[in-house]
């Protein structure tokens, strides 16, 4: 309990002290997720809509695949991402391993079936009057998929929340395929797994601090994103 | 006058129940045309098929002159001559003005073209005041109203109405039907009313079709339908009606 109690107090301690190490990983941590989460977002939001929408031979089959690959173990992305990039791998020539790059493919391939199957189902769960609506105003079929994936936004952004949550808390991955090596590919959760090895309990805890601290400012902002879209939403009212 | 609707031996089967069995059906345009018949009688699937929503398995379709195809140009540019106002009509996120503005935002309308076109809507249904309320916490006949606004903006040749007072007060349900008449006198609207309540078939429609059981068994002038229906199914729906 004392170590506990220790480590939070360095742990606040390691915050307000604004450590240069810290920093530079929390800000390769940020780096590393965010960019991943963009990626996944920009190809898993397109193509959960059309697994939704697109009437298309194989359909139930690839939606069951993006399922499946929403629950995939962090280490088997990383392995994936490892054979392709390292030496003997088909983009070994691209020298990629070890970098940052590197644990952003990792990243993007575990957050992406989350973004994807998310998408779908939400999507999905739209009514038909939807689509009804838009093309009865004259939407043509583009116009109407884009309304019905403008009015499931609110699922959009807490699958989006959901992925981001995954890739700050991911240390598997980006251990195998970044290396945690310093000033280089050391991101807060290698840090904590770093630190713990070494027995430093208290900056081990300090560190998870951060990354609570983190994913807490993450939810806030989202939150706000949230309510900026949906001001005169009152949400379901339990009385 | 050139139909705007002909149907010629449509069906429509959801799995293997026939929903829909229609041998020839006109309809003239610029008038007030009710579709009656009790629950499941296929009323909304024929609506559904008129306005291209939903397609028939059998038979053909021709709207506003074109033979039907279901290609994705030609539903594009025929649809864009009709709308439609359900008993619930969907809105979507955002102000009424927003919800007004879509249909004619996808038309390519530039924002200041379309100002005075929602205004204008927005006070034929005396809904000025609502342009910037959340369309999706108005009342059930704000909503109505809205919805007319929202389509009356298309200026639309065609008007689908599906029982688009089924859910409001009375006195919503008056002023909707002032502003349905409205719309076919002032533009010569053609409206194709889907209800089950008679009163307001009769008030409103020039012609009524009489559905039972997904087959059309008797249409003529409202007057006709309702003082001297041939059919002993369309004497026991209005009387029972009636009773009620």
């Amino acid at each position: 309990m004392e170590i506990i109690i220790q480590g939070i107090k360095e742990g606040l301690l390691l915050v307000f002290s604004m450590d240069q190490q810290i920093m530079k990983v929390t800000i390769l941590s940020l780096q590393v997720s965010l960019s991943a989460l963009l990626i996944a977002a920009c190809l898993g939001i397109p193509a959960g809509a059309a697994l939704a929408l697109k009437d298309m031979p194989g359909r139930r089959l690839l939606l069951n695949i993006v399922y499946t690959f929403m629950g995939l173990p962090p280490v088997l992305a990383g392995l994936i991402v490892y054979l392709a990039l390292t030496t003997r791998g088909p983009l070994g020539q691209y020298q990629l391993l070890f970098t940052p790059i590197a644990m952003i493919c990792a990243q993007v391939l575990l957050a992406l079936p989350i973004v994807c199957g998310l998408t779908a189902r939400t999507v999905m769960a739209q009514r038909q009057e939807v689509y009804d609506t838009a093309v009865t105003l004259g939407a043509s079929r583009r116009q109407a998929a884009w309304a019905i994936i403008r009015e499931s936004r609110m699922g959009i952004i807490a699958a989006l929340t959901t992925a981001l949550g995954r890739l700050v808390a991911e240390v598997g991955a980006v251990m195998l395929v970044g290396g945690n090596i310093q000033d280089s590919t050391r991101v807060l959760t290698t840090s904590i797994v770093l630190e713990t090895r070494m027995g430093n309990d208290s900056r081990a805890i300090g560190i998870g601090i951060i990354l609570l601290l983190i994913a807490f400012a993450i939810i806030v902002l989202i939150n706000i994103l949230e309510k900026r879209s949906f001001k005169n939403d009152a949400g379901i009212q339990i009385t | 006058m050139t139909p705007v609707f002909k149907l010629h031996n449509i069906i429509k089967r959801y799995g293997q129940r026939e929903v829909l069995n229609i041998g020839e059906l006109s309809i003239p345009g610029q008038k007030i045309y009710a579709i009656l018949g009790p629950n499941g009688s296929g009323k909304t699937t024929l609506m559904r098929i008129m306005a291209l929503l939903t397609k028939n398995d059998t038979g053909t379709v021709r709207v506003l002159n074109e033979d039907i195809n279901w290609g994705k140009e030609q539903l594009l540019k025929l649809r864009r001559q009709m709308t439609m106002v359900t008993q619930t009509s969907f809105m979507f996120e955002g102000t009424v003005y927003a919800n007004i503005a879509y249909g004619l935002k996808v038309r390519r309308k530039s924002d200041k073209n379309i100002r005075p076109i929602i205004e204008k809507s927005l006070e034929l249904v005396g809904m000025s005041a609502f342009a910037s309320a959340d369309a999706r916490n108005l009342s059930g006949g704000e909503r109505q109203k809205a919805a007319i606004a929202r389509a009356l903006a298309l200026e639309p040749r065609v008007l689908f109405l599906d029982e688009p007072t089924a859910n409001i007060d009375p006195q919503s349900a008056v002023e909707i039907e002032r502003y349905i008449q409205f719309i076919n006198r002032e533009f010569g609207t053609t409206i194709i009313l889907v209800t089950h309540n008679l009163f307001q078939a009769r008030r409103l429609a020039d012609e009524v079709l009489f559905l039972w059981d997904g087959k059309m068994v008797e249409k003529g002038t409202g007057k006709d339908l309702f003082e001297n229906a041939k059919d002993q199914r369309t004497r026991s729906f209005l009387c029972g009606e009636t009773v009620f």
